[in-house]
């Protein structure tokens, strides 16, 4: 079966799953999108990095603290990365659709050459156009953990969370690799409004979070499939409020905080059910 | 992988596409093999203030055979090619055990430029990446597992990948797969910033290539287990692999790393060598880095005879069409096989002597069995597909 070796956890609420509060819904009050803090990363390949792959590099670092690996335990190209997230390029997106058009771009380049520099179009209000599409993020977590493994992105709510974890056991379990991350990001501040406008699609509290959980061993007895709700996706919903693509990992946090030998977990999103089961 | 391990190969029974070239297989395969020009200027929006605004539209959509066509563009595009698909082949299963795995690099993005100026909840909903996969699979009735991949422009690939393991998993007993992305501002803003787009046309291993155009549209095919499959098929995936460069965020690793070890896990996967490969349908974006950097990782990986296996890039004849890029490769790659052709690569002239392939501007004919279909995306993405025709 597959195994989690460990589980690293940012949330809007703080670091782990001892910063969650008992009750989400209660601790926000009438907040609708609880903000995670921004880690302090280091290096000046960051400098142009967007907020969620901070949060993403931020919780690779803490899975593995909370696995007992260091860095050269997955660089390489056995260690796998699925990555998972169903809103985290949304404040990219905004940002590069509010800073205007090429249009702008040539006035820019115009101004930057008559000043003696270079063409700056490349980034549009301070970003690099790469940095809109979902895969910016695993491609900053590949980069500063030379991770060259199977590399798999998915997007979607929860019930991605749980494809994402079946896709890391298919690679365990084909041998295609020998761990595998499966990390999820989500955030929403920069995205608000939209998500106001919407807010039939997800219930609140939105919580920024950013997950990722460590797994090993041989895939296989999996119980991958329709299920109906696992208590402890209540209970990470209860705990952490609405956290999306995330949720699943967290799951597997309250599992293992709660010494579980073995967790089945589960998600909903856009009326689709998956789950999955996994020694914790 | 040992033979216990390795992943029992896939059918692919049927295709369906929406491309610039045609809005079905037959038409598309034509235009292909006799050198159709899908390259046009930009009509759909504003592109008088870019350095570009010239790529693969699609000039006109056609009504679908049943229903009405969705106004998301995305959605509408692959409406079309399921449309296509289902003239071809029956889902034939339980709606529980039908499963939708669509690749994209932009999803729903020109929704989120409606949502951005003001648009309504539903516009808002619609901005989602992973929305015109769900609206897919209603479409279909699918209620099985419904996945979004986004590996940049390899998605194609990497979600016919996601697609058999769902199979080989017994998670699904039909896959419906592919991939799509439209042309809107947004992206050709973005590449237009990043001085990949050419004003001449697109010469995929050409000496004088000189960047990329853009295009759009679907592509799906509809994948079963070997045993279930209807003797009637194109083909069958016998290898997939994907890998991550860990190098840079936008351009590909020089030594085109993460490409060799994606192509040497799915022949690996496939249990099959290189000297088995009969044809190449390369990423081939006619910009003179992906084109030396997949040159050199052919040559490393097929070693003496890279010079001889015929590869063709479909990118010169309707642009990079991103998400659908890799699954439409993908079918040329069956039709080839079935036809026993393969297209000749648009816009190539003059050879390069560092890419030293056997590209050929004309359409030859060709015996291809086995083909390998490479892709690379934005994030160090790499995917890799082995596949087998009917020939």
């Amino acid at each position: 079966v597959t195994r989690v070796l460990g589980v690293g956890l940012l949330t809007g609420w703080g670091a782990g799953v001892a910063a969650l509060p008992e009750d989400a819904r209660r601790a926000a009050g009438d907040r609708r999108v609880i903000v995670a803090a921004t880690p302090a990363v280091d290096g000046e390949r960051f400098r142009r990095a967007t907020r969620e792959c901070v949060l993403a590099v931020a919780a690779v670092d803490a899975a593995l603290r909370d696995s007992g690996l260091d860095r050269a335990a997955i660089t390489g190209p056995r260690t796998a990365l699925v990555y998972v997230t169903a809103a985290a390029y949304g404040a990219s997106n905004a940002q590069f659709i509010r800073a205007g058009t090429a249009g702008r771009a040539r006035a820019e380049d115009r101004r930057s050459r008559a000043m003696g520099g270079g063409a700056r179009s490349t980034e549009r209000g301070g970003l690099y156009f790469p940095y809109t599409a979902p895969s910016a993020v695993p491609a900053e977590v590949a980069i500063e953990y030379g991770l060259t493994g199977g590399y798999v992105i998915l997007v979607g709510g929860a019930a991605a969370g749980v494809d994402a974890l079946w896709q890391a056991s298919r690679l365990l379990a084909d041998g295609r690799t020998e761990m595998a991350l499966v990390l999820a990001v989500e955030t929403f501040e920069e995205c608000r409004d939209l998500w106001g406008r919407g807010r039939w699609t997800t219930p609140r509290p939105l919580v920024e979070a950013a997950a990722c959980a460590v797994l090993a061993g041989h895939g296989g007895d999996l119980a991958y499939g329709p299920g109906d709700v696992a208590p402890l996706e209540m209970l990470a919903a209860r705990h952490a409020g609405e956290t999306l693509a995330c949720a699943p990992l967290i799951a597997l946090a309250l599992a293992r905080a709660a010494g579980l030998p073995r967790a089945r977990v589960s998600g909903g999103w856009r009326g689709r059910r998956a789950q999955i089961a996994m020694a914790t | 992988v040992t033979a216990a391990e390795r992943p029992r190969p896939v059918a692919i029974v049927a295709a369906g596409v929406a491309t610039p070239l045609g809005l079905d297989l037959d038409t598309f395969w034509s235009a292909l093999c006799t050198g159709v020009d899908g390259i046009s200027t930009i009509e759909r929006f504003r592109v008088d203030d870019l350095r570009v605004g010239r790529g693969g539209e699609i000039k006109k959509l056609r009504a679908p055979r049943h229903g009405r066509l969705p106004r998301c563009r995305a959605s509408a595009l692959l409406t079309l090619a399921a449309d296509d698909l289902l003239a071809r082949g029956a889902l034939a299963a339980d709606p529980a055990r039908i499963a939708v795995v669509v690749g994209t690099a932009l999803g729903g993005v020109e929704e989120g430029e409606r949502a951005v100026a003001g648009g309504g909840p539903r516009v808002a909903a619609s901005a989602l990446y992973d929305a015109p996969a769900h609206a897919l699979a209603r479409r279909l009735a699918a209620r099985g597992p419904v996945l979004t991949v986004s590996t940049a422009c390899a998605s194609g690939a990497t979600a016919i990948g996601v697609g058999a393991d769902l199979l080989a998993t017994n998670a699904a007993d039909v896959v419906v797969a592919g991939g799509y992305d439209v042309l809107c501002r947004f992206v050709l803003c973005g590449f237009d910033a990043l001085r990949s787009l050419t004003r001449d046309r697109v010469r995929p291993f050409d000496r004088r290539r000189s960047g990329l155009l853009l295009g759009e549209a679907a592509a799906l095919v509809l994948m079963m287990r070997d045993a279930d499959a209807p003797r009637l098929r194109l083909g069958r995936v016998i290898g997939h692999a994907s890998s991550s460069d860990g190098s840079h965020v936008a351009a590909p690793d020089p030594e085109g790393r993460g490409l060799v070890h994606a192509i040497e896990g799915a022949l690996r996967a496939a249990g099959v060598g290189p000297d088995t490969i009969d044809l190449v349908s390369a990423h081939g974006t006619g910009t003179p880095l992906n084109d030396r950097i997949e040159a050199a990782v052919l040559h490393r990986v097929l070693g003496a005879r890279a010079s001889a296996v015929p590869v063709n890039a479909i990118k010169g004849a309707l642009g990079h069409t991103m998400g659908a890029a890799a699954t439409l490769e993908a079918i040329m790659c069956l039709l080839a096989s079935r036809d026993g052709v393969v297209p000749g690569t648009a816009g190539y002239e003059e050879a390069d002597p560092a890419c030293a392939l056997d590209v050929q501007a004309a359409t030859r004919t060709a015996r291809t069995r086995v083909s390998l279909s490479t892709s690379l995306g934005f994030g160090g993405c790499n995917a890799a597909l082995v596949l087998e025709g009917t020939a």
